[in-house]
């Protein structure tokens, strides 16, 4: 083939240029480890990126839904926990009343029904850390248990003003949790309620109030005929409420781990796609600097001879 | 016999054709550089010879022209190559612009423990969205995470109109650069004429038009950079020029040319007699209709369908809910694709009007926002039953696919277009040792001729003293 001047320099360009590219290409990579930048780069893998992306920012907060119902869960937990020795202790108080042996100073005991009843109105009146109320089901703006009080300041109703709805989040995609338990639910269906429900039987508060009247008025066979069983029921209603507590709060532990595993995975599936070999890419990079330099130094060559410098 | 007068005669048209292949290497130095120009060499013959007893004698050298060392078919195929990478060049450079309006681009984070991603884009402030919908799910009252929600869709909404407009700005840059290089090959259609009246007459007079040809061949180049053309050559050497079946050049005449006309806001082309110019496969004007209406206006509508489908499915989800106040039936975002949708004004201005419930009354009710978070698991009839996600991400990949497959295409055609041009230069490029070296062969030559006439002057000069002597 003929060769002509031009020829050179139309040849020395584009080939420099190309090492330059090659050259600019690894050492960005190589600078920030990642294998590809634009979706030109690699459109189906910044396709998968966009998506597992997606899916990293989802989990995260799935993350964040199972600590907030973890956070819930708990409020509940401490809830029941402060209802047990309530509720055990009128079960004593019945029992002992009801016992001639043990029976002491009924009066004394009314009272001290009466005084557990309002600390369980209490309890049941708990708000969590933004102010709403905990058990009144999504009716969370207002107290949910309202007591009616007499002349003399004993409660002779407690009224539910909640309903018994219930706040579920997602914590996996489709999968929807709830650690919320409505303050009451009469109706049947639906989740229980912590303090009345009309399937276990439990009604803590017509049953103290029932309690407490029947000591006051010294209705011992009532007392332990049908009180101390009501209590009983209440207290086993209690206990199976503390139970399913503790199902939902390693539900939601075992859902965090999985999330968290989950997480794991997605980031690794995400760095597997974009981060660069560094040994193959500064392997690379040092490959092309050597043709470069091989380039530069053969075009320089070349290019400074010319039969000009033999003539004379 | 020539005689000695003769065979001076023959001395000094010797010298006259060294001196020419002299001035013609002259030429072909001083156009190394010139990338349109073809070497030339001086085209030198035996003179008539004159009849002898002993039969025939050479009379010395004749000039008989100039003539420039081409390959017709190689320039041929240079023009068609012009076409194709004209074509890929400007797709590529259209559908680059718009890669970078969309600004997804993976970078490290900064934040610790996150993976690399596209952090800028729409489909981070996309899955930012559905995150904030899961987080007004666990506190629906809450009215900082309301404010989060809307000042989050007021960001995704900005990013989809910015985008919006700018492949708009692109468009019309592109309707400009249309507009443009049909300005430009109406000029190169123009001068083609031209030069082919000028290298008819010259080849009339019997001479060459070398420069003529290498200034046309440049020419037909640019036309066809920007449209591709079918050429033929007439018998004075002139260049007949048709585009999509148009005669645009005959001879010396350049009778019809290139306009725009308007569909819609786009601009296309057809000739000045109204042929339309589809099917065109070459040229940047081609390339840029092909950007235009292919990969672009998939980009447009894979993001109109993605608004569109976002607005309708949240809108009737959220539509259904209850605000703070007990009160229902508003729409979350307002507009119709990537251009128009905005987030309800009155939002901003008041989150307790989100909502977010699905009772009147209960505040704490979170099935509208839950509901909402879940859209963004939902397979979408409208978006090919993926989820906005992935629809999305499908989006940026279809363009990163246009990009890639004509960077591919670009490359080759330029590494075709590298070797024609290798080719041509190998034929008709200057090589300068070469030309040195043939000028050291005509300054020898001229040498010897000026030798040989100085010897027959002595010869004469022996004759003329020979008669005084006598």
């Amino acid at each position: 083939m003929r060769v002509s001047t031009s020829m050179f320099t139309n040849n020395f360009l584009p080939q420099i240029n190309t090492l330059e590219q090659s050259e600019n290409h690894l050492q960005s990579q190589a600078s920030s480890g990642l294998n590809m930048s634009l979706p030109e780069d690699n459109p189906v893998a910044m396709g998968k990126v966009l998506d597992l992306q997606a899916q990293t920012s989802a989990n995260a907060q799935y993350q964040k839904n199972i600590s907030k119902l973890q956070t819930a869960a708990t409020d509940v937990s401490n809830a029941l926990s402060s209802l047990q020795p309530l509720i055990s202790k009128a079960s004593q108080i019945a029992i002992s009343a009801s016992n001639v042996a043990t029976r002491d100073n009924l009066p004394n005991d009314a009272e001290q029904v009466e005084a557990l009843l309002q600390q369980i109105v209490q309890i049941g009146n708990t708000k969590d850390a933004s102010g709403n109320y905990i058990f009144g089901g999504t009716q969370n703006d207002k107290p949910p248990f309202v007591a009616t009080t007499d002349a003399s300041g004993n409660v002779t109703s407690v009224a539910y003003q909640g309903n018994t709805d219930v706040l579920s989040g997602e914590i996996a995609p489709g999968l929807t949790m709830t650690s919320q338990i409505p303050g009451a639910n009469t109706t049947g269906t639906g989740p229980q309620g912590l303090l009345v429900d009309s399937r276990t039987g439990a009604d803590i508060f017509s049953h103290l109030i029932t309690l407490q009247s029947d000591l006051a008025s010294n209705n011992l066979d009532a007392v332990s005929n049908a009180d101390l069983q009501a209590v009983n029921k209440d207290d086993d209603h209690i206990i199976s409420q503390v139970s399913a507590n503790g199902v939902v709060q390693s539900a939601l532990e075992s859902a965090s781990n999985n999330s968290a595993q989950q997480g794991t995975t997605l980031s690794t599936q995400i760095s597997n796609t974009t981060s660069a070999d560094l040994a193959q890419t500064l392997t690379k990079l040092s490959q092309t600097q050597t043709a470069y330099q091989a380039a530069l130094q053969s075009g320089v060559l070349i290019m400074n001879l010319s039969i000009l410098q033999y003539l004379q | 016999m020539l005689g000695l007068f003769g065979t001076l005669n023959l001395g000094a048209r010797s010298l006259s054709v060294e001196q020419q292949a002299s001035e013609v290497t002259g030429n072909n130095l001083a156009n190394v550089n010139n990338p349109n120009y073809s070497r030339q060499r001086l085209v030198i013959v035996n003179s008539a010879p004159l009849p002898v007893p002993q039969g025939q004698e050479g009379t010395g050298v004749d000039a008989t022209g100039i003539e420039a060392i081409r390959d017709n078919y190689l320039n041929n195929q240079i023009v068609s190559q012009s076409s194709i990478t004209g074509s890929l060049s400007s797709q590529q450079s259209a559908l680059q612009d718009a890669e970078t309006y969309l600004n997804e681009q993976i970078q490290n984070s900064s934040a610790a423990n996150t993976p690399a991603g596209s952090q800028n884009g729409i489909a981070a402030t996309l899955s930012s969205l559905f995150d904030a919908f899961q987080s007004l799910s666990l506190q629906p009252g809450d009215l900082s995470e309301r404010q989060t929600v809307v000042a989050t869709a007021q960001q995704l909404a900005n990013q989809f109109n910015q985008v919006s407009t700018q492949l708009g700005t692109l468009r019309t840059n592109i309707n400009q650069s249309i507009q443009s290089d049909v300005d430009a090959s109406n000029q190169d259609l123009k001068d083609i004429a031209q030069l082919n009246l000028e290298i008819a007459n010259a080849t009339a007079a019997g001479g060459s038009a070398n420069e003529l040809v290498d200034q046309r061949q440049q020419k037909l180049e640019d036309l066809a950079s920007k449209i591709n053309f079918t050429s033929s050559t007439e018998s004075n050497g002139a260049v007949d020029i048709t585009i999509g079946g148009v005669r645009m050049v005959g001879g010396s005449t350049a009778g019809n040319f290139l306009q725009t006309y308007t569909v819609g806001q786009d601009v296309y082309v057809q000739s000045t007699t109204g042929v339309p110019m589809t099917g065109m496969t070459g040229g940047s004007i081609n390339g840029s209709i092909a950007a235009r209406d292919g990969g672009m206006q998939d980009l447009q509508n894979g993001l109109d369908s993605l608004a569109s489908n976002l607005i309708d499915q949240v809108n009737s989800t959220y539509s259904a809910g209850y605000d703070l106040n007990g009160n229902t039936g508003q729409n979350f975002f307002t507009g119709t694709d990537a251009a128009s949708i905005g987030v309800n004004a009155a939002l901003a201005a008041s989150p307790s009007t989100f909502q977010a419930s699905g009772s009147a009354t209960a505040p704490g009710d979170n099935t509208v926002a839950l509901e909402m978070a879940q859209l963004g698991n939902k397979n979408v009839g409208g978006l090919n039953n993926q989820t906005f996600s992935q629809n999305y991400a499908t989006t940026v990949s279809t363009l990163g696919n246009a990009i890639a497959s004509v960077t591919d295409q670009l490359n080759n055609s330029q590494a075709v277009g590298q070797m024609l041009g290798n080719q041509r230069l190998s034929v008709s490029g200057v090589n300068t040792d070469e030309e040195m070296t043939n000028l050291l062969q005509f300054q020898k030559a001229y040498q010897a001729s000026a030798e040989l006439i100085s010897t027959i002057n002595s010869m004469l000069e022996t004759v003329i003293n020979m008669k005084s002597a006598g």
